[in-house]
């Protein structure tokens, strides 16, 4: 039943008005808050890697016959097979088994490399991480400038100017992005490498450049049109036209006021980005002919190599909910009435 | 020459539409100028104007001339520094006026710091003393708080040090209690009045509360779209109104004191009225809550006792007024006897019939519904805003009757003219309606149902003087005629008076006063009535407390 | 206790709200008719068969025979285009169908309801989230392999969670209004709110929002293609025909790889238009 609002408002402010530091950041209350998130992580990832091992059991048959699909098993690689990923053990002690080793950074042994799938993805990571990143700085920029920009010109031609870029940026998928960007940087000016991740520090990042645009093009769009609404939220606030009324400058007003209190959504919205980058660099990968774990996803679901698709999710959801789980904690630090709880809302 | 003087400003969008027209008035050093109208009447605006706070692409026109200087057309730094110096706004709610993810220390401190360069040591110690000053009692804690661990009175109070750290001259006030129960709007308009004649300060005081106006200020300026319609000096305009809109405003306003002359409507007495229901008074009350009780559990151990052991009875035809202010339980235990809150403990019957459960099952729940209806306060979200008001009436009609779809359009047409509205009203949305209209709406749906009792939540609070007065005038012919039972949720003494002939007053969840309606009001006995009456402010011109200061 | 009455000039403080023109509005509902009808009648419409070789024109550029050119095998584009409609439109028209028929129940469920199986939706909803589509896509494939049909029944669970959470918020936001409240007073059930007024009152809010999935679904799915793991060749698809392009695009032929990127282009610019508009004149707040 819906409590009534205002009761319950009231007796939330005398509770804070009795405890004055109620909701404070480092108080037993925060910590238990923290914890609580932590706790919340490890059941999140628990669940997600229940999902992603049972998904196997989903497919009807044999479980040996599925992970060598494709393959002409002899009867040794069969028993090889059984006694590697111990198949012939009920499901929850294989999961068991998975989990532990997972835990430790062990997702068994692929079966295209015929090595431990953590070597193989270590090779991999580099490559794509160094994608995330710098795709990841140029959402930032581009993004930022452009909301904010938009949003201080609210109603203006530069503020419609900007939503229709990012509107029709917003429908430009990374791999249309890519093969344009192929064609004009790589091809025809020459400007840029078509394929391949380069040698050493300084030839990667040349060479990440066009990648790295192509997979930043629909995050920049919604980093963009948050970063915008949410300022433009912010700027009708009542608490915008007090601080204009007390002879701020507008500058201050923005960077104190609105800038600062629409960073919120802005955050939230870069904790999926995460995962998103991820998912996404594969598609930028196979374009571009990288070398990275995006790459190896394709190769490994292609080449029906199941154990590495498994760990490369897991990788990804694990990415997402620790990045998730640190914004959620440093919440109270942009709003400090988060930490307070729902009732003082 | 006047601290602030307005002459002839118009104000139009770019549109084309003119949201004021020829305003005119003046504001002295010392003195208090009230600025009264109901919503859309352009007060908010002309206040906003002097600090050049005008929406985006209006043009301007006349003059606003603030401490000597034109504040139209003047250059962005002229404007700040009239902002910095001349005069600062204290603005309606104040938990929306301040940074809710800042501390009220760099609320207080900014302005000290960023405009005027003091140190942070400085401005901090500053900001202290005016914490002090507006009375607020840890002022170098407070400046490490946050907003959401305030109540919204002691905001105000930080928001009215806030806007004194700049020393202005002149103080506008824009409605700065209107969201703040009775006897906190009398502590902040204390705290203003202290300020203001301790300073010098020049005070333009914008409110709907023709009251409050009378109360504290000099002189009054009466506005009503976009125009001047009165000015003159405060006791002139409320005791001897000159235009035709003023004396309707004024004739509208109900007043808590009883002989206040021509202003404010009798008490209907329905038991004046014949009729057969009241013949038989001496039967079981219409409506009886027996000692009933809410606990409310929040997350965490917090537990608000919302009511405890209330007990009300109203007879058959009566009405009954429960008075209290936010978070004193009066809309829980109204929630309890309409069936959308289960009370932990106590009974409560209807028409002679158990009413205390939430009802379970179709037949419980029309029963239910049949006891006793309710018109909720907000009239903006309180009508599907899908449905057209005729479709709304006609869905409960057709849930209790089995009227044919001809002849429930006739009911529901008959329904809407008892409360004033007529066929075109059916067909509209509620967004289109009007605030007065919504409510006249939720009414008729009530009345649709044909219900024993009905039941008030803040239904007028909401709502405009003039509106409300409407609305008032709808409910009193609903009693006359009907004979019905009635329940009146509000926080105004001033219209309970009106409405109903027994009260109830209600603190923090517990009854503590009741009798006739005015009999309590003459002579109230609990120290919290007592409190709450002596808040409630009223233009008493003889023995008016702060009229020695008034001349300063 | 009184709630502040609006008044006429915190009314016109907003600034007028942007939409975009009338005419774009329009546009963008041509283009996707124009698609629409392509891919309905694509057998009576394309000049070729899909599959059909013309040796004598390999990696032709436009001409009077082959409107958009033809590709490495000499298929002609302009027809791969219009079949290729087909599977670029179904997949994300199935996707968007199910996921917010799905969504719509269970956030309605969750926030009409609230209390425990609020809480254990909002865990299942937590953990799905953690699978961006793209990635649950891709795993479907792995363990059903390669085509349409595994990857959109992964997409629609994966976009179900979306549409949950905003009907969820919006539900909840509802039941709190008065009329809610009203409409129990007057004896209605719970359900009976729950399903005839509360829903239907959030459902276009919840349709502009599909119809933005829409876009993004399509995008996807051709993602899934140009990677070689969703419809398979020889069937015409965009993605896949973006991905047999490829090799072309070094050797400077842009045409076959550019011709379908701008086809996905130009219908997700459209189903974004159409859904900003929507959500727009609904003017609903959505609620983080």
């Amino acid at each position: 039943m819906a409590l009534d609002s205002s009761t319950v408002a009231v007796a939330a402010q005398n509770a804070a008005a009795a405890n004055p530091r109620f909701g404070g950041r480092f108080t037993a209350a925060g910590l238990r808050r923290v914890a609580g998130k932590l706790g919340s992580l490890v059941l999140t990832l628990f669940l997600a890697s229940l999902l992603v091992f049972f998904s196997r059991f989903l497919v009807p048959g044999d479980p040996v016959t599925f992970l060598l699909r494709g393959r002409k098993p002899s009867p040794e690689a069969i028993a090889q097979v059984t006694e590697q990923y111990g198949l012939d053990l009920p499901p929850w002690q294989q999961y068991l088994n998975w989990l532990v080793g997972a835990v430790q950074g062990d997702f068994g042994r692929s079966l295209q490399y015929r090595q431990d799938v953590s070597t193989v993805l270590g090779e991999r990571l580099p490559v794509t991480l160094m994608l995330v990143v710098m795709a990841g700085l140029l959402i930032a920029i581009v993004g930022l400038s452009a909301g904010i920009v938009a949003a201080l010109n609210r109603g203006k031609a530069l503020d419609r100017f900007t939503l229709i870029g990012l509107t029709m940026l917003s429908a430009v998928p990374s791999f249309v992005g890519s093969i344009v960007l192929i064609a004009i940087f790589a091809v025809q000016l020459g400007w840029f490498p078509t394929f391949g991740s380069g040698e050493g520090f300084g030839d990667m990042v040349y060479h990440l450049v066009l990648p790295s645009i192509a997979l930043a093009i629909v995050f920049v769009v919604l980093v963009g049109k948050v970063t915008r609404s949410s300022m433009v939220e912010q700027l009708d606030r009542e608490h915008v036209e007090v601080a204009i009324s007390r002879g701020l400058k507008r500058g201050t007003v923005i960077r104190r006021h609105v800038f600062r209190n629409a960073l919120g959504p802005i955050l939230t919205v870069s904790g999926i980005l995460v995962a998103g980058l991820l998912v996404a660099s594969t598609i930028v990968e196979a374009a571009f002919g990288l070398a990275g774990m995006g790459s190896l996803l394709v190769q490994s679901v292609d080449r029906l190599d199941f154990p590495v698709v498994q760990a490369i999710v897991m990788f990804v959801v694990t990415a997402f909910v620790v990045v998730n789980a640190i914004i959620d904690i440093a919440e109270p630090w942009i709003d400090p009435r988060s930490a307070a709880g729902a009732a003082a809302r | 020459m006047s601290l602030l003087d307005i002459s002839e400003l118009t104000l139009d969008l770019p549109n084309g539409t003119r949201l004021l027209d020829g305003i005119s008035l003046s504001v002295d050093a010392g003195e208090t100028v009230g600025l009264v109208g109901e919503s859309g009447s352009g007060k908010s605006l002309t206040a906003r104007s002097v600090l050049g706070l005008t929406p985006d692409g209006a043009r301007l026109g006349g003059r606003v001339e603030l401490d000597g200087r034109e504040v139209i057309g003047a250059s962005a730094a002229g404007i700040l520094d009239l902002r910095r110096h001349a005069a600062s706004m204290i603005f309606q709610d104040p938990r929306a006026g301040i940074n809710p993810m800042r501390t009220l220390g760099d609320h207080m401190t900014e302005t000290l710091r960023l405009c005027e360069g003091r140190s942070k040591a400085d401005a901090t110690a500053r900001a202290a003393e005016l914490l002090a000053s507006v009375q607020l009692p840890r002022p170098e804690e407070h400046l490490k708080q946050y907003p959401h661990e305030f109540s919204g009175g002691m905001l105000q109070r930080v928001m009215i040090a806030g806007a004194l750290t700049s020393s202005p001259k002149l103080l506008i006030c824009d409605e700065p209690t209107t969201a703040l129960d009775v006897t906190t709007q009398a502590e902040i308009i204390r705290v203003l009045i202290e300020q203001r004649s301790s300073r010098g300060m020049g005070m333009l005081f914008i409110t709907h509360d023709l009251n409050l106006a009378a109360s504290i200020c000099d002189r009054v300026v009466v506005m009503s779209a976009g125009r001047v319609e009165e000015t003159g000096d405060a006791r002139r305009v409320f005791s001897a109104p000159q235009g035709e809109y003023t004396k309707r405003l004024v004739a509208a306003t109900p007043t808590i004191a009883a002989a206040t002359g021509a202003t404010g409507v009798d008490v209907i007495d329905v038991r004046a009225v014949p009729s057969i229901e009241t013949e038989r008074s001496d039967a079981e009350p219409m409506l009886a809550a027996n000692g009933i009780s809410k606990t409310y559990h929040l997350r965490g151990k917090t537990e608000v006792n919302a009511v405890v052991d209330a007990s009300i009875s109203i007879a058959r035809g009566g009405a009954l007024a429960v008075v209290g202010e936010s978070g004193s339980g009066k809309s829980t235990l109204a929630r309890m006897i309409v069936g959308l809150e289960q009370a932990d403990a106590g009974d409560i019957r209807i028409a002679g019939r158990e009413r205390t459960e939430i009802p379970r099952g179709r037949a419980a729940r029309l029963a239910h519904a049949r006891s006793v209806q309710m018109v909720f306060q907000d009239p903006y979200l309180s009508l599907d805003p899908r449905m057209t008001a005729g479709r709304s009436i006609e869905d409960a009609l057709r849930l209790h009757t089995k009227l044919s779809t001809s002849d429930a359009r006739a009911r529901v047409l008959a329904l809407l003219e008892q409360v004033g509205l007529g066929e075109k009203h059916a067909q509209a949305r509620p967004r289109t309606l009007s605030g007065g209209q919504r409510q006249r709406v939720a009414i008729a749906r009530a009345l649709a149902i044909d219900p024993d009792v009905l039941v008030m939540d803040e239904a007028t609070s909401a709502l405009d003087v003039s509106v409300q007065a409407q609305v008032l005038d709808v409910l009193a012919e609903i009693r006359r005629e009907r004979g019905l039972t009635v329940l009146f949720i509000s926080h105004d003494l001033a219209v309970v008076r009106r409405v109903c002939e027994e009260t109830v007053v209600m603190r923090r969840g517990r009854i503590v006063e009741r009798g006739r309606t005015a009999a309590l009001l003459a002579a109230p006995e609990h120290p919290y009535t007592q409190l709450l009456i002596d808040s409630v402010p009223r233009p008493d011109w003889a023995v008016d407390p702060v009229a020695d200061q008034k001349s300063a | 206790m009184t709630t502040p009455t609006p008044t006429l000039a915190v009314e016109v403080m907003r600034a007028p709200r942007l939409r975009p023109a009338g005419i774009t509005f329009g546009i963008a509902l041509g283009i996707v008719s124009v698609m629409t009808l392509a891919a309905i009648f694509a057998p009576f419409i394309a000049p070729y068969p899909p599959d059909q070789l013309d040796f004598a024109a390999v990696n032709a550029g436009p001409s009077a025979a082959h409107w958009l050119g033809t590709d490495a095998l000499g298929r002609d584009l302009l027809s791969r285009l219009i079949y290729g409609a087909r599977t670029a439109l179904l997949g994300p028209l199935l996707v968007v169908i199910g996921s917010t028929i799905i969504g719509m129940l269970l956030g309605l469920l969750a926030g009409w309801r609230g209390g425990w199986i609020d809480s254990v939706l909002g865990r299942v909803f937590d953990v799905l989230f953690a699978f961006p589509s793209l990635l649950l896509a891709i795993m479907a494939v792995a363990l059903f392999g390669k085509g349409l049909i595994a990857p959109v029944i992964a997409m629609s669970i994966a976009y179900a969670p979306f549409v949950a959470r905003l009907t969820r918020a919006l539900v909840k936001a509802e039941r709190t209004r008065p009329y809610v409240s009203a409409y129990r007073v007057q004896g209605f059930s719970g359900p009976w709110i729950a399903l005839r007024r509360v829903l239907p009152n959030v459902t276009p809010i919840v349709g502009a929002q599909s119809t933005l999935n829409f876009g993004y679904v399509l995008a996807e799915l051709a993602g899934l293609s140009f990677l070689g793991l969703g419809v398979q060749p020889p069937t015409p698809d965009w993605g896949a025909m973006i991905n047999e392009a490829q090799p072309g695009i070094v050797g400077g032929f842009f045409l076959p790889a550019i011709v379908p990127a701008v086809a996905v282009v130009l219908v997700v610019v459209a189903v974004n238009i159409i859904g900003e508009e929507l959500s727009e004149r609904i003017g609903g707040e959505i609620p983080a």
